[in-house]
């Protein structure tokens, strides 16, 4: 039976990323259906398991258990895996017959320092789909640069075009925005791939630069400067034509509301909003090209309307009137957000050691698909034995043996349980 | 290098005689069709007659508003072909079926319920095309009580919680630049898309597919949506700074700075050369983070003290993530980029001369076109007439009833 949530079900990954990118990418190919094998070295793992220490990750083994490794890595499959040891390279090797695709987002050297060339890859499986995602490329002058997300949004143009604008400064966004655009990039290009093989029987190396994805999103800025030499100016939370056009102060801790007025249809619902004030009714907010040149003013008679309720309340009044809006929600409301509730964004996540919280589901939703989480991300190595076992038929000798030597593990070398390490502050 | 890396393109893209009706406007559907567009596929973009509201966006070319050199529109545009329809008149609806009979793939992005009331939803579609993978790309999906509520960029930044957390934690959340919310969607659409029909391509049957922009944005909050829902705790917009080494700081001659975890210390404090920085209290992790404003303070001093170019040669030799904030200028310039083919550079008839990013990724397996826009109904006679099989005299009579 066809499951449409999962068309790319069928489909085995290698998946060798680690941190954010490239797990953001898995992820949605796993949550797409595909059968994803996340493969970490027992002295190499995954960085994000470890990131966050206890009391910020639950549960005794906390390389398991802590949040952040859950945001990418649900519906996947561990294996360990010392790619470093002739061994280790030996069992990817009898692994990647049955794989698709191999996934990585190593800097840029490092799948040719281990011998994973694409050479290489291909001699294992010949129609093998490779998609590197390093930050920059894997050619040209800064192919050695590195950087998370903050550094490839900066790098791509992104956060030149950010800031408040009367302090010159320019802002990142609030995550590390480069990453999961990269990663849904590395999505499209892994599916893509398959189209292309299943039309030609050939795989192909996929060489996605995180920066250039990135830079993709910011066509009109290029335009601009191409038609113009011109370079954006930072526009705050204003617009260059619509008014209001804002974030305006409600009462409660830190708590706003986004409201834009696009016509004059707008601009009467939201009169009507705000209890149809006298002042509303000069002569300079009559039109939309005044009240753009008023539009300080204009800010200023709106945030003292909503400055007498809560951001929920505004809401409310404004959404009767279907005037584009929303409150500025929190992480703890977005959670909560009954619009959000009502189509079930959010769903359960259940891990035997720390209980169930909320995580999101569908980033979309196919009609006729369950439930998009099957499962919490994988304890470390808990694949082990299905893969090699299962899949490559390894006898239970050859898998002891290969503990013995240090090439898989069920726990990242020199890692200690919960129990056993002091109270660590943490980066977030 | 090795040879992969140096792509021998193939004649065939992966896209190649796979038709994607466009009902969509603006930036998230017609970038999601773009990239179709340029891995081979033949988009057909549906335009009400009055035309993309894109084409009525900037920039311009000397700031002279035109319909058909919109910097926007020929952005997202290129390589489709524009046939214009009235969805409001029988004869627009019956073409729009005939259009979707041999389609693959439709975008659209209409106010849910607009195309199910004309007798276009994807039941009506789909009926003798099973294979049809279509998708919606509305603010907040086809469902639940604000799916017809009206939306910006700011507004869905807000309710994606993306805004939260961008900003200074002293004054109020700040969006970030451009038309991020619609450009995202249309990136996950396109995922999406590919996806949806490899399962069409290897199993016959299609998909419908509602996408929301909030819920595709509130999808990359990352740790602090998971750190809320976990351990209850609500997250703080930290302006351009997370901790001392993962942060915006200004240089000697813009912006720049680094996001280093715990690991890129050694090679951090290698590449600054401070002997203070090999002191315990910095150079182990936990004591870093007890110490963090004492080595901000240090690291305003020092990146002061750098100039951008040399910031990225410094992270290059050392392999420390360090870098700056890039202009449009600096990319258009870039030796990197234009190195990697990463630009369309092209002489564009209406709009002169244009450099804009020209494809997402290389491919050993294939190339990107990068070819013009399309201006409004362009393609009228072509897919009405020749392909269709209306007779001219028909085109009279539907440009007459503002059909087309």
């Amino acid at each position: 039976m066809f499951d449409p949530g999962r068309p790319l079900t069928g489909v085995r990954v290698a998946d060798l990323t680690m941190i954010w990118a490239g797990p953001y990418a898995a992820k949605i190919l796993a949550d797409q259906g595909a059968e994803v094998i996340k493969i970490e070295s027992p002295r190499a793992w995954d960085n994000i398991r470890t990131l966050l220490p206890p009391p910020m990750a639950l549960g005794e083994h906390w390389w398991n258990t802590n949040f952040y490794l859950h945001e990418y890595s649900r519906n996947k499959k561990s294996l360990t895996l010392d790619l470093a040891a002739a061994e280790g390279k030996q069992v990817l090797a009898r692994l990647l017959p049955h794989c698709d695709v191999v996934l990585e987002n190593y800097r840029t050297d490092v799948m040719d320092n281990l011998g994973l060339t694409y050479d290489w890859l291909r001699e294992q499986k010949q129609d093998i789909i490779v998609v590197g995602m390093a930050g920059f490329g894997k050619t040209g002058p800064e192919k050695d640069a590195v950087g998370y997300g903050p550094i490839i949004e900066m790098m791509s143009g992104m956060t030149s075009t950010s800031g408040y604008g009367d302090d010159g400064v320019p802002y990142k966004s609030g995550i590390s925005y480069g990453d999961p655009i990269a990663g849904i990039g590395a999505a499209a290009a892994v599916a893509t791939a398959l189209v292309q093989r299943q039309r030609t029987g050939k795989g192909q190396y996929i060489d996605l630069a995180q920066r250039e994805v990135m830079s993709t999103m910011l066509g009109e800025f290029y335009m601009d400067w191409s038609m113009n030499k011109r370079l954006p100016e930072h526009m705050g939370t204003g617009h260059d034509w619509m008014a209001p056009h804002n974030v305006y102060p409600c009462v409660g801790d830190d708590d706003w509301i986004a409201i834009c007025v696009r016509t004059d249809r707008e601009w009467e619902g939201l009169k009507r909003a705000m209890g149809s004030p006298e002042w509303a009714e000069r002569t300079e907010f009559s039109d939309q090209i005044l009240r753009w040149e008023h539009r300080s003013e204009l800010d200023e008679l709106v945030g003292k309307w909503t400055a007498t309720m809560s951001k929920t309340e505004a809401f409310a009044a404004l959404h009767t009137e279907q005037i584009p809006s929303s409150p500025v929600w929190k992480m703890l409301e977005v959670l909560r957000d009954p619009h959000l509730k009502e189509r079930g964004f959010y769903e359960p996540l259940r891990h035997p050691e720390v209980g169930i919280w909320s995580v999101h589901g569908w980033l979309w939703r196919a009609d006729g698909a369950g439930p998009c989480i099957l499962g919490p991300a994988p304890d470390f190595g808990q694949h082990n034995t299905e893969v090699l076992g299962g899949l490559l038929g390894l006898s239970e000798d050859e898998q002891s043996a290969l503990e013995a030597a240090g090439v898989i593990a069920s726990q990242p070398e020199g890692v200690p349980l919960a129990s056993e390490m002091p109270p660590t502050p943490s980066m977030l | 290098m090795s040879e992969h890396e140096q792509s021998q393109p193939e004649a065939s893209r992966p896209y190649e005689g796979v038709r994607v009706l466009e009902l969509a406007e603006g930036i998230s559907g017609p970038f999601a069709g773009r990239w179709l567009a340029a891995l081979g596929a033949d988009v057909v973009k549906v335009e009400r007659t009055a035309g993309d509201p894109s084409r009525a966006f900037g920039p311009w070319p000397d700031d002279l508003p035109d319909d058909e050199t919109s910097g926007l529109f020929l952005y997202l545009n290129g390589d489709k072909r524009s046939v214009t329809l009235n969805l409001d008149t029988s004869d627009g609806r019956e073409i729009l079926r005939e259009l979707a009979a041999s389609a693959e793939i439709v975008i659209e992005s209409f106010e849910p319920g607009f195309l199910a009331e004309r007798g276009l939803g994807y039941d009506e579609l789909s009926k003798d095309n099973s294979a049809l993978v279509m998708i919606s790309i509305t603010p907040f999906g086809q469902t639940g009580p604000n799916a017809n509520l009206p939306a910006t960029e700011l507004t869905l930044y807000a309710a994606s919680g993306q805004m939260w957390l961008t900003g200074h934690p002293a004054r109020q959340p700040l969006k970030n630049g451009g038309s991020q919310p619609s450009y995202q969607a249309g990136l996950n659409a396109f995922a999406a898309l590919s996806a949806a029909y490899y399962g069409a391509v290897m199993h016959g049957q299609g998909s419908y597919i509602d996408l929301s922009m909030q819920e595709t944005y509130a999808a990359m909050a990352e740790a602090f949506h998971n750190r809320a829902s976990q351990l209850g705790i609500e997250a703080q917009r930290g302006g351009n700074f997370l901790n001392a080494l993962w942060g915006v700081y200004e240089l000697s001659d813009g912006y720049g700075g680094i996001c280093a975890l715990p690991r890129n210390y050694p090679g951090f404090a290698r590449a600054v050369g401070l002997p203070e920085l090999q002191d315990e209290r910095f150079s182990d992790p936990p004591q870093r983070l007890v110490n963090n404003d004492e080595l901000m303070a240090i690291m305003y001093g020092w990146f002061s003290g750098q100039t951008r170019q040399g910031l990225m040669e410094l992270g290059i030799e050392h392999r420390v993530p360090f870098g700056f904030v890039a202009t449009f200028e600096d990319l258009s310039n870039s030796e990197h980029l234009q190195g990697r083919d990463f630009f369309a550079q092209r002489d564009d008839e209406a709009a002169g001369s244009l450099t804009y990013p020209g494809r997402l990724w290389l491919s050993s397996g294939h190339d990107w076109k990068m070819g013009a826009a399309p201006k409004l109904g362009q393609h009228n006679v072509e897919i009405i007439h020749a392909e269709l099989g209306y007779e001219r005299e028909d085109l009279v009579r539907l440009r007459e009833l503002d059909a087309i």
